[in-house]
């Protein structure tokens, strides 16, 4: 009965979440479009409707495979990288709650997310001019469409997508640090929450141009702060919330398949250029170097990993060098678009070395069951690229000089608010419906558990 | 048989019993100690048989093996080797042993 009921209330609250960013929808911008095309775009300070053909067509084209790309991070990306780590009884569970995620956000970006994230409202939070996309037009007859002024040479329709596939791998991520042992509805109703209450309100600081952080000048050229930090800093709170797994620390959890990890970080790198070179939000010189930029962070990463473990383990392996490519593309996130080559090799070689202290020696400090590293190599890499973007941001390819005090009050205060904001969540939905599932669950596997599926083989 | 693969053949037989049988076990004193090992590897065989579960049979008898295997015999070499080896050590100390490697998986992925 009490289930039933704990299920009651979850359904009921995310039907009203839902209903009231519908009613809170208000009217389209006024039209903006029918003057010249060039002042139009330039007196932008909201999204509007504008000539069609004030879009650029190569920068569209570009965004919308870079779009891909990065929902190909998440599907199969995120899936397989994770669902290798876990014990073989838990891979489908896993696999499971990166599928409903990408689903879950997908509708909640369109019913409210984009909104609170990406149109102007004040310096802590947007406003509600494009709940449920609303706005987001294309009016062939008129010759109109919508653009963004965030990002006035593109449709609208495809910023708000890119914008979303960010929004689905930053929830994806937290999966790695409550595998094994949540509940995959209380893991739908929190990650549901997290992404209006947590990471809605965080793009908008960063990246929204009205956003107390974008209005300070902290640089975070594709999401080391907004993703990486607010994930690393999120995942450490709920691994803590939730406890350790039944016998860790003295039993061997064995990977169920490191080659499948192995795809997923192949998956990784590739979308990564989408992530960080899309996020020039145009197919131009920037976005050029930020590809470039990223090839490098993600090498020297993957070595330096690899030889830090070499020389305290006797081995390199596998698990390391896809770790260490992660983490230099982590690191090189905030810094894509404002570093150069050189500055990238550097960030990449600090990073890699830094997370694999992050995944092991500041693990063992922590004596969280952070399962999968989310905050060891997401967390470490997101803040030390971002304050090494403080230092290392050159004038001349982004046009701004970086600030180390500006990065880590950025870093500080995404840290911040996400650790607090993560934990009143998790609190609640504990108190609704509890987050853990059964010791017995535990030990049968959550594929059979909570999904009634069994991997075969 | 050095003390890490042991060890490791413990830790398999541990999680095995513990998700066939319920038993608990210690998976460091059943690589340490041999008395505690090989009470462990017949109530092992004895479930294996009446739990229909060969997977235990087959950890059991690779626990007894490395319980009970003899140090091998160092093989003959010759006195050319011999003496290059000796004049070798001579000349270069041998490295430091390496530090005792810690279980895989326990506590951590990486």
């Amino acid at each position: 009965m009490r289930g039933v009921l704990h299920r009651f209330v979850a359904v009921v609250g995310l039907c009203l979440g839902l209903y009231a960013s519908a009613l809170a929808q208000s009217p389209p911008e006024a039209v903006a479009g029918g003057a010249a095309p060039a002042a139009a775009v330039v007196a932008l300070t909201r999204p509007s409707l504008v000539a069609q053909d004030t879009v650029n067509a190569a920068h569209t084209g570009w965004m919308m495979t870079s779009t891909a790309l990065v929902l190909l991070m998440t599907l199969p990306g995120i899936a397989l990288f994770y669902a290798g780590m876990v014990r073989k009884k838990n891979v489908l569970n896993t696999m499971a709650s990166v599928v409903a995620i990408a689903a879950l956000v997908s509708l909640l970006w369109f019913a409210a997310g984009y909104s609170l994230a990406f149109t102007p409202g004040n310096a802590w939070l947007g406003g509600w001019e494009r709940a449920g996309f609303a706005g987001l037009d294309f009016d062939l007859a008129g010759g109109q469409l919508a653009v963004s002024h965030v990002a006035p040479h593109i449709p609208e329709s495809v910023y708000a997508m890119f914008q979303l596939t960010f929004a689905i791998i930053t929830a994806a991520l937290l999966v790695g640090a409550l595998v094994e042992r949540m509940r995959f509805s209380a893991m739908l109703v929190f990650i549901g929450l997290w992404t209006l209450v947590v990471y809605a309100p965080v793009a908008h600081w960063v990246w929204e141009p009205g956003g107390w952080l974008a209005q300070m000048g902290a640089l975070d050229f594709a999401g080391g702060s907004v993703v990486h930090v607010n994930a690393g800093v999120a995942g450490l709170v709920c691994a803590w919330f939730l406890g350790r797994r039944t016998g860790y620390g003295r039993e061997p959890f064995e990977p169920y398949s490191l080659g499948l990890t192995m795809a997923g970080a192949g998956l990784l790198w590739v979308g990564w250029f989408g992530f960080n070179a899309g996020s020039a939000v145009a197919a131009d010189g920037r976005a050029g170097l930020a590809m470039a930029v990223t090839h490098l962070a993600a090498a020297a990463g993957a070595l330096a990993w690899m030889l830090g473990e070499w020389v305290v383990r006797g081995r390199p392996s596998l698990l390391g060098l896809c770790s260490g490519l992660v983490a230099g593309l982590v690191a090189i996130t905030p810094a894509a678009g404002f570093v150069t080559l050189r500055s990238a090799v550097v960030i990449g070689l600090v990073a890699g070395l830094a997370c694999y202290w992050g995944a092991t020696g500041l693990k063992r400090l922590l004596r969280v069951d952070d399962s999968l590293d989310v905050f060891g190599v997401h967390g470490i890499g997101g803040i030390v690229g971002s304050l090494l973007t403080g230092v290392l941001a050159s004038r001349t390819v982004g046009g701004v000089p970086g600030s180390l005090l500006t990065q880590a009050i950025g870093v500080g205060a995404v840290m911040a608010y996400s650790l607090v904001a993560t934990a009143v969540l998790l609190w609640l939905v504990n108190f609704a419906m509890g987050l853990r599932v059964d010791e017995q669950s535990e030990q049968t596997g959550l594929d059979i558990a909570q999904h009634r599926e069994h991997l075969g083989g | 048989m050095p003390d890490s693969d042991k060890l490791a053949i413990a830790a398999h037989l541990h999680v095995l019993l513990r998700r066939k049988t319920g038993r608990v076990t210690d998976t460091e004193w059943m690589a340490a100690n041999a008395e505690y090992a090989l009470e462990i590897v017949r109530f092992a065989r004895l479930r294996a048989q009446e739990d229909n579960a060969p997977e235990l049979a087959e950890w059991a008898d690779r626990l007894d093996q490395a319980v009970h295997q003899a140090p091998t015999p160092a093989a003959r070499k010759p006195l050319l080797d011999v003496a290059t080896q000796a004049v070798r050590q001579r000349l270069a100390p041998p490295p430091p042993p390496p530090p005792p490697e810690v279980p895989r998986y326990v506590g951590g992925i990486r």
